[in-house]
């Protein structure tokens, strides 16, 4: 064989192999890139070709407004902006009190006593109880009557019954509680794993460096923590800015509107009331670039600060 | 500089007993290594002299005090790690400066200091890098610059040179005889690898299961073995060892071995066949089959092939010889004795 018949057969081949890799990798990530498609970009589009019109469920389309609907819930009626108020509340609340709750109960998990697998099993069943469920039973154990659990207790104390969901100062606090039993588990988990792979040698040449235990905590322990710390804060972050079905049977958004979320209005808005999908839809995507914004900044605030090994 | 004493100290794992009333004075200044199998309690017994490891019972003191339950903080001691414990989130200097700052030491102190001993470990340029960014054996600079900026009576190293490649542990050995040399503290060092045992140590402390075999010097440990455990375990190859008729063992070093074409009369001589030869430069190493044991050999004369038969042979000074239990039998325990041990090995030839 010449070299030429030599080289168009390596070429040939080589073409080939390039042609079988590139159908096996299209084949690999094609229905992911389906499922993003159908069920992530179109409605995203649909959303916001959504937010143009006034409309309802049956007849989404009914007449174009254009950015109408935009400068009504951002400028013309002060609704929205009260609940995204309420929900940035809910979230600067929520957000930093279960991540430090989580990270002080992983670090008290990390020894290994018997207290410690029971406390920890404890501690994960709330994760497991629908958020339905849960929110009843609080709404129960926050009962204005002196029947509730918290009124009960602080009966004993000798102070006056409170009524803890119907007060617009407490209310939000209570839901803020319940969803902290709810999920403090799962998050505990997640941190104390990573607990887990911190080397013991490194505490012990803390120990010898004379490091105090709150110190150690700080400089040592929390550091080699961060990159969980920085995917929960955006985790927790966006999805506390979705809160819905807990405030909505606990309170109802109530008193007032004053624990309103975003996602109660926006539910409103899409079910309730008529003529409003397009207002919905509008508020989602306000919501939406909100939420982009948010986790934007925190990476660029935090990612230098964050230590991968 | 301190010295550090053991009295009756006992340590147990659950039911595990892994040291039992173990008496040991490491000696101020000396570089002391405590050498042996993984799981002979050599780690356990530093871990105890840094307080990070308790003891179950007994008593340590240093320089006379004891220091028992004091917190490893108030030892005047510094660790370094086998997997270096640095602190991966902080910077070479930060590492460095660490224990300094807990210490309450001056800003001026340390920066003094850092510059100091980071100098004398060649990491000057790197003091504002993440260990993460370091070799292996720039990370393990870090823990010695660490150990040492504390100026402590006592350094302990647990396995120090194990993670690096063989060049660079040969080349830090010699740093560390020379960084003992110029601080001249007293320095305990484990490791399980007896070449750095014997190219260190001022004295070995050869640990099995928990029990002190042997204490002394590289030389003497060597020469003069208490037990047939030091014989084997101190020297490569290890010591050749063969059972007596009357019960007690014989042992001779393989680099003691002479072989020759024809046999040799008036000492312990034995024909075999060569096995294996491995070539090591300036010395061979012969594997050979002496029928009921195969005896390993370490010669300069590298012309003996694989599959030839050869007479090696052991001149009388070079035996050694164990009683039942493996304890040594010296010249010293009764002239007698010894010259029928010698009349048996004698007659243990095969020609």
């Amino acid at each position: 064989m010449s070299d030429l018949t030599l080289q168009r057969q390596a070429k040939r081949k080589l073409n080939g192999k390039f042609i079988r890799n590139q159908v096996f990798s299209w084949a690999l990530v094609l229905p992911a890139i389906l499922f993003l498609c159908l069920f992530t970009f179109y409605p995203m589009g649909n959303l916001v070709h959504l937010s143009l019109y006034r409309g309802n469920i049956t007849n989404p389309y009914k007449t174009f407004r254009g950015i109408e609907n935009y400068l009504d819930i951002l400028v013309r009626r002060p609704q929205f902006m009260t609940t995204l108020k309420n929900t940035a509340l809910y979230v600067c609340m929520y957000v930093p009190i279960c991540l430090s709750l989580s990270v002080i109960f992983a670090v008290w998990l990390q020894k290994a006593r018997k207290i410690n697998n029971f406390a920890q099993t404890c501690f994960f069943a709330p994760h497991l109880v629908a958020t339905i469920s849960s929110a009843f039973m609080w709404s129960w154990i926050f009962s204005p009557e002196s029947s509730g659990i918290a009124n009960g207790i602080i009966k004993v104390f000798g102070f006056n019954t409170h009524n803890w969901l119907g007060s617009s100062s407490t209310a939000m606090v209570c839901v803020m509680i319940m969803n902290t039993w709810a999920s403090i588990g799962h998050h505990a988990l997640i941190f104390l794993s990573a607990l887990k792979s911190i080397p013991g040698e490194v505490y012990e040449a803390a120990e010898l460096d004379s490091s105090s235990a709150v110190k150690t905590f700080f400089k040592i322990t929390l550091p080699l923590l961060s990159p969980q710390i920085f995917l929960m804060l955006i985790t927790m972050t966006t999805n506390s800015f979705k809160i819905f079905e807990s405030v909505r049977q606990m309170t109802g958004g109530g008193p007032g509107i004053s624990t309103k979320t975003v996602c109660m209005f926006i539910y409103d808005n899409a079910f309730e009331t008529n003529n409003t999908l397009g207002l919905a839809g509008a508020s989602s995507i306000v919501l939406t670039i909100i939420l982009m914004l948010i986790t934007l900044l925190d990476f660029k605030g935090l990612e230098k600060k964050v230590h991968y090994q | 500089m301190a010295e550090i004493r053991f009295e009756k100290v006992c340590k147990f794992f659950d039911k595990a007993r892994i040291i039992e009333d173990l008496d040991l004075t490491i000696q101020d200044g000396k570089f002391t290594v405590l050498v042996g199998a993984s799981g002979c309690g050599k780690t356990t017994l530093l871990r105890m002299i840094a307080g990070i490891g308790p003891a179950t019972s007994g008593h340590i003191y240093m320089d006379g005090k004891e220091i028992t339950d004091v917190a490893p903080s108030k030892r005047d001691i510094a660790m370094v790690f086998q997997n270096y414990a640095i602190y991966p989130t902080m910077t070479v200097r930060e590492n460095i400066e660490f224990g300094l700052k807990n210490k309450k030491v001056p800003k001026a102190e340390r920066e003094a200091l850092i510059k100091e001993y980071a100098e004398i470990v060649g990491l000057t340029e790197y003091l504002d890098r993440k260990p993460g960014t370091l070799s292996g054996g720039q990370r393990q600079r870090i823990a010695l610059a660490r150990a040492m900026v504390k100026k402590p009576a006592v350094f302990l190293m647990d396995e120090p040179l194990s993670n690096l490649d063989a060049k660079l542990r040969v080349q830090m050995r010699t740093e560390l005889i020379e960084l003992h040399n110029r601080l001249k503290t007293t320095f305990v060092y484990v490791t399980h690898d007896q070449v750095e045992a014997m190219s260190m140590a001022d004295v070995i402390v050869l640990m099995n299961k928990g029990q002190i075999m042997q204490e002394a010097s590289p030389e003497d440990i060597y020469n003069d073995p208490n037990n047939v455990f030091t014989a084997q375990f101190i020297g490569t190859p290890p010591m050749n060892i063969v059972d007596m008729p009357d019960g007690n063992k014989m042992g001779f070093r393989p680099e003691k071995v002479k072989m020759s074409d024809v046999p040799v009369q008036g000492c312990y001589c034995h024909k075999g066949e060569i096995l294996t030869r491995e070539m090591l430069g300036s010395e061979t190493l012969y594997k050979i089959d002496c029928g009921e044991y195969t005896f390993m050999v370490k010669t300069d004369k590298p012309d003996f092939a694989m599959g030839e038969k050869v007479f090696i042979h052991v001149a009388n000074e070079h035996l050694y010889f164990f009683d039942a239990e493996g304890q040594r039998i010296r010249k010293t325990d009764g002239e007698n004795q010894y010259a029928q041990l010698l009349q048996n090995a004698g007659g243990m030839s095969n020609v």
